[in-house]
This record gives C-alpha cells, structure tokens and sequence, in this order.
C-alpha cells in the first residue's frame, strides 16, 4: 500500500510539473513572440512614415499584380465586391473572378452589369483543374482589368489554381472575394517584391481584421466599430492578438507558416513550381506557403516570406456559434493535414528554423493545445474527485492561466493603441477589454470545442468546407 | 534564494509559484491599462493642441503670404515667442509651413522660405540631422530639401551611403532636389545594390522635381555596381531620354551580365520606335 501511494504521489508530481511546464512554455512563447512582433511593428512603423507609396502609383516598372477572387454563390453582393476589386488604388494589374460553379445567378449579374463577353483565351494550364466553361472580358473599356472566369465547381482550392493558370502577371494576389480591401492594400502588399536583395520575395501576406458592424461604403471601409454581439467582438480581440502579436514575430524571423488566405500575394513561378494549391486539404492557404517555401529550401534558393502588419483586409467573422464552430473544426482539419503532409519537415535541420522551430511550434500549441488542455482538465478532475488534489490548488490553477489570458490580450489592445488606433472611441476600447475579461470563460472553451470536433472530422475523414452562410456588411 | 530552494525541495512549490505568477499578471495587466489611458489622453490632448496651434498658424501664415508681414513684425507678438519655445508648436508649424510650401510656387514659395529662414526652424532642422536617431535625420533632410537649402547638399549626401536604407532613399531624394543630375555622379561609385524599391524612389524624384537637365544620367551605365547600371536604364526608360540612346548602345555590347543586356535592347527597341 505504502509503495503504492509512493507512486501515486510519484505520478501526481510528475503530472503537475507536466501540465505546469506546458502551460509556463505555451505563456513565455506567447510573450517572447510579442515582444518580438512589437520591436518590428515599432521599426516597420518608424520606416513607412517616410514610404512613399505613390512611387508605385505611377512607376511603369511597379510590380504587375493578378488578382484571384474565387466565388461561389455570392450572388447577393458580387456585384458590388467586384467593383470594389475594381477601384483599388494600382495601375498594373488585372482581376481574375473566377466562378466556381455557384448555383445562384452570380454569373447572370456579372455578365449584365459588367458587359461581359464570351472571349478565346489561349490557356497554358500548368496546374489540373476543373473543366472551365467559359472565359468572359467587359466590352466596356472601364473594366478592361476584369477577366470572369466560369468553371465547374471544384472547390477554393481549385478555383484558385484556374486563376494561377491565367493570369497574365508574374504576381498573383490571393483573395476572398467578400473581403473589404483597403484602397492601398495593392500597393502595400507589392513593394517587398522590390526590395529583395539577393533574396526572391515569394509572398506577402498582410492583417486581416473583423468588419462586422463596420460601417461599407461603395465597397471601403469608412467606420470602424466594434460589434455588440460577444461572439464576433472577441474575434476582433483574437485577431489582434494574432496578427499583432504572433503573425509579426514569425514575420520578423522567417518562420512564418501561414498567410491567410483571405488576403495574401504570392511569386507566380515559384507557386506553380510548387504545385499550386492542394485541392486535398481544407487549409490551401497555409499548405501553399509551407510547400513553396519547402520547394525554396530544397533546391537552396535563397528566398523570404514577407509580412505587413498594416490592417489592409476586412472580413466577416462568424457571429452564429454553428458558423464559427464549422469554421473552426475546418481550421484545425487544415492544420492537421498540412502538418501531416509536411511530417518530413518537424525537427528536421535540413528545413532550418521552419524545420526547427515554426513547424515545431504548430504542431504542438496550435494542433495538439486543444487535445492537451482537455484531456489535462479531465485527468485534474479525476484526481480532485478522488481527493488526490484539491479544489483550491484547482482554482489557482484556473486562475493562473485566466489572469494571463487576460494579460496577453490587455498586451494587444496596447499594443494596437500605441500603434494603429484603430478603435479611437473610448465605448470600443471598453468593449474590447470587457471582452478579454469574457473570453477565457466564454469564447475560449468554444474554441477547444469546435478545435476537438475538427480533430473527430479528420478522423472521420470528412471532406470540403461545409455550408458558411454570411449576413453581410452595414452599408451605408 | 534558500527559501525558494526549500520550498522546491519540500514539494511545496506549486502553490506561491502560482499565486506570484498570478499577482504578476493581475498587476502588470493593471500598469497596461494604465498606459493604454494615458496614451488616450496624451492623445486627445495632442490633438486639441494640434487644432488650437492650427488656427493660430493659419492666421500667421496667411498674413506672411498674402499682407507681406516679415517675421520681425510678428516677433512683436510676445505670445508666439513663447509658442515658438514649445517643440510641439514648433513641430506643428513646420508641418503647416512645408504643407503650404508644396502648394505654392514663385514669390509665394519664396515667402515661405524666408519665414523658415528667419524663424529658426532651420536651425532646428540642421540639429535633427546630427541626431544619433536616423527618424530624425530623415525629417531633418526632408525639411531642408523641401525649403531648397543647397547648403545642406554636403552635409545630406553622406547619408546616400547610409545603411539604413529609409534614410538612404531620403537623403539620395533629397539630393535630386537640391542639386539634380549632379547629385548622381555619387551613386556612379556606389558599391552597394541598390534594390528595386530604391531605383523606384530615385526615378520619382527626377519625375517629381522635373528635373530637365540629365546631363550625367550616361554615367550611371558605366558604374561598376550592375543595380546602378539598372537605375540608369530604367532612367532612360522612364524619362524617355532619347539623347542617350548611343550610350545605351554601347553598354548594349559590353553588357556585364545578360538580364542589362536584354534590358538594354528592350529600351533601344522602345526608344527607337
């Protein structure tokens, strides 16, 4: 009996020392990465306060830009995205709206309000697709940029490979096409391709950050607010959280794995090089970045990632818990099956610090967090029912990982106040610290839940991204 | 130090480590608060200055400009002397005064300089550029060369070799400005590339400046630095300088490398037509 409650006593040390040691590495990750993003945002701020991008407004040497919006039933407001992607402020470039097969009437409206034709283009298809039906240009000289593309249904993935494979341009921008862009995102996102020096830039990403409430005219942004509905507003939170605080860090030392797919420029040759996208994963947009940066340091071509923390990208976030949580399961089958289709990369030094470090990194606090932290709650609540712990160490430990969860965030939205300003009204940044009081308790145990049906659909095998309904802008 | 030793051997940790690190977080999440509202109010108050400074400089501008009051006669103004001690007034009015100097041109133009002159500013501006903060420096060359202080041509060019590369763009600008084509003769024997984003800056600034005479432009095309050999073409390009067509012919047949002789030929071919 006495060797036995050695070893239970063996074991609970251990455990505790486990979940402590996991928990102090996840929080000074966190807090190294946001000491790291702070330092570049300062110097990148400090730097573009003397950028002066019209340089590239009228530069005939300005990058040329192809721009890919895949669409699928997005006939309620296509009309309107498309004219937005239309009045970006850049001269050299081209819109690609590719129609994935949507059963609504988007290709009906584009074709009335556009002037569409049916047009012969002579197409080098480097990368398999869907069949394409029909390619269409504007008769009207005013929308000489537009190319609609209409091909059968084969998913984002796809609809985005049928643009790689016509665009005309050595630059391709990557985009949701319900996405608000700000006017000079196309000029942000082109000038790293200048400045590489003996290095090829094969993709910019920029900040994407959450519209809902915000206030869409014409199709810009022209007030930012923050939602009242808790779901979304804590999303604002946790985007700030990522893109300011992890996303810029990563940036800085070249690990980047992810740029999202919602807004992100990518060197043409190098992403057909590479393959293209995968139709085989939910998670395109972080498999393309991981496969062309390995084709990059597999055939040692000296390259880089580079990123904007400027917010040039407004999107919807889910306020429905159905919604988000479908989102979030599909973000988690992405990170898995990316994760696992590179497995050849994890600690491998052939890879360098992606190998070393970022791949690493995902693998255990972005894929394995949420499955730790469950299966760590209920083997605490075990050892509390059979009086191996008690309540008050239990509480403590909820405590400690509440209070820095609150921490991190009050470190963002000081972050974004000393940076952007972004919220200037004093209600907003009352909402956004309220929320970081609420999310550990309300949205964080969401996130858990929606990240362990993602790991059940991978097992599963469940395919595509599912139904993601939208409710739209507040226009103006 | 014994303590904690103790307390780790006695397995008894767990506890005050967990309450320490707690206190940690709570208080330094308060300190945050504090600073997010301090820098709020630090902001409101920026701005309500801003507005205030605004209106006062406008009016003195305007009579500058447009009733020929020199700055002797607003010295008379004891109120302004003490707003032009201030660093945030002074740092206001500088911004006023080059915003206005990019809208106006000839005796206007003129006025403007003569106020920067004789208020000091330019003093100001002289000190940011020995500032151990290349920010500063930057802001320093970009008020000089805004106001044409050809003066500070020796002092501006050095920083075309900086590696910062911001102040390096700034400073080479800033040079175009003052002296034109003759600033270019230093980037002839500039030994470091000289990436896109920079070639760019420097072909907007000829455009910008409308600067006529290139006379110097050909020299680039014999530099030893193949990105100064880019900026020259691209020069050429840009500026449609058909006169320099022989010397872009000859770098065409002892080209250094085969992406300028392409280059070459696709603006003999542009030029030509």
């Amino acid at each position: 009996m006495t060797f036995f409650n050695t070893d239970i006593t063996w074991f609970l040390d251990g455990y505790i020392l486990l979940i402590l040691g996991y928990a102090i590495l996840i929080m000074s990750s966190y807090l190294i990465l946001a000491y790291l993003s702070t330092k570049e945002l300062r110097s990148y701020l400090k730097k573009n306060s003397f950028v002066d991008y019209s340089v590239l407004l009228t530069s005939e040497f300005a990058p040329k830009l192809s721009l890919i919006a895949p669409a699928y039933n997005e006939g309620l407001t296509i009309e309107e995205n498309v004219k937005s992607l239309l009045s970006l402020n850049y001269n050299n470039y081209q819109a690609i709206v590719v129609n994935d097969g949507s059963k609504d009437n988007s290709m009906e409206i584009l074709i009335k309000t556009y002037d569409l034709v049916l047009t012969e283009v002579e197409i080098h298809s480097k990368i398999e697709t869907k069949k394409i039906k029909g390619i269409y240009k504007s008769r009207n000289a005013a929308y000489k940029k537009l190319i609609v593309v209409d091909k059968e249904n084969g998913g984002k993935a796809d609809a985005l490979n049928v643009g790689l494979n016509i665009a005309e341009y050595p630059y391709v921008v990557c985009i949701d096409v319900d996405c608000i862009l700000d006017k000079d995102s196309l000029l942000k996102l082109a000038k790293p391709f200048l400045e590489s020096q003996g290095k090829r830039i094969i993709a910019t990403g920029g900040v994407v950050r959450i519209a809902n409430q915000c206030v869409i005219k014409n199709g810009r942004l022209v007030e930012v607010n923050i939602p009242d509905r808790m779901l979304p507003r804590i999303q604002v939170l946790e985007y700030l959280r990522a893109f300011l605080l992890g996303r810029m860090a990563w940036g800085r030392l070249d690990g980047l794995l992810l740029i999202s797919g919602a807004f992100g420029a990518f060197d043409k040759e190098v992403a057909i090089l590479a393959g293209g996208y995968s139709t085989k994963t939910v998670g395109e947009d972080m498999e393309l970045i991981v496969r062309m940066r390995r084709y990059m340091l597999e055939n040692k071509l000296p390259y880089a990632v580079s990123y904007i923390p400027d917010p040039l990208c407004w999107t919807e976030a889910p306020e429905d818990f159905n919604i988000f949580k479908k989102q979030r399961s599909r973000w988690m089958r992405g990170t898995i099956e990316t994760l696992s289709l590179h497995k050849r990369m994890f600690l491998n030094p052939k890879y360098k610090l992606l190998g070393m470090l970022s791949v690493p990194y995902w693998t255990l606090f972005e894929f394995l967090a949420p499955a730790i932290e469950f299966i760590g709650l209920i083997i605490t609540l075990f050892f509390i029912i059979f009086g191996l712990l008690n309540w008050h160490f239990f509480f403590l430990l909820l405590l400690f990982v509440y209070s820095f969860a609150v921490f991190f965030s009050v470190i963002a939205l000081y972050s974004e106040e000393r940076t952007y300003h972004k919220y200037p009204k004093q209600i907003d940044f009352f909402k956004l610290l309220m929320a970081a009081f609420i999310e550990p308790l309300y949205f964080h145990p969401l996130t858990v839940y929606a990240a362990l049906v993602g790991y059940k659909e991978k097992i599963m095998g469940t395919k595509g991204w599912g139904e993601m309904t939208r409710k739209g802008f507040t226009k103006k | 130090m014994t303590d904690i030793w103790e307390l780790y051997k006695n397995g008894s940790w767990e506890v005050p480590f967990l309450t320490f690190c707690i206190y940690i977080f709570v208080c330094a999440s308060f300190v945050l608060y504090l600073l997010i509202v301090a820098s709020r109010n630090t902001k409101i108050k920026r701005e309500r200055l801003r507005i205030e400074y605004d209106k006062e400089i406008n009016q003195l501008m305007t009579s500058v400009i447009f009733e020929d009051i020199s700055f002797s006669d607003i010295k008379q103004n004891k109120n302004f002397l003490v707003l032009l001690d201030t660093s945030f007034f002074r740092e206001v009015l500088t911004e006023s005064i080059i915003n206005l100097h990019k809208n106006y041109e000839g005796v206007y133009a003129q006025k403007l300089e003569q106020f920067y002159k004789d208020s000091n500013l330019i003093k100001g501006s002289f000190k940011k550029l020995k500032s151990l903060k290349w920010e500063v420096k930057c802001k320093g060359i970009t008020e000089l060369a805004e106001f044409n202080i050809t003066s500070a041509f020796d002092n501006i060019i050095t920083y075309s070799k900086a590696r910062n590369k911001t102040l390096k763009i700034t400073a080479i600008n800033a040079c175009i400005k003052l002296a034109g084509t003759n600033s270019i003769v230093y980037l002839v024997e500039h030994s470091d590339p000289i990436d896109e984003w920079t070639q760019l800056n420097i072909i907007d600034a000829f455009k910008r400046h409308d600067i006529g005479d290139t006379e110097g432009v050909e020299l680039l095309l014999e530099s030893k630095n193949t990105t100064v050999i880019a900026l020259g073409l691209k020069l050429i390009k840009e500026l449609k300088l058909t006169q320099k067509i022989p010397f872009v012919a000859q770098l065409e047949a002892k080209a250094p490398n085969l992406s300028i002789k392409y280059e070459a030929q696709s603006i003999l071919q542009t030029l030509t037509v």
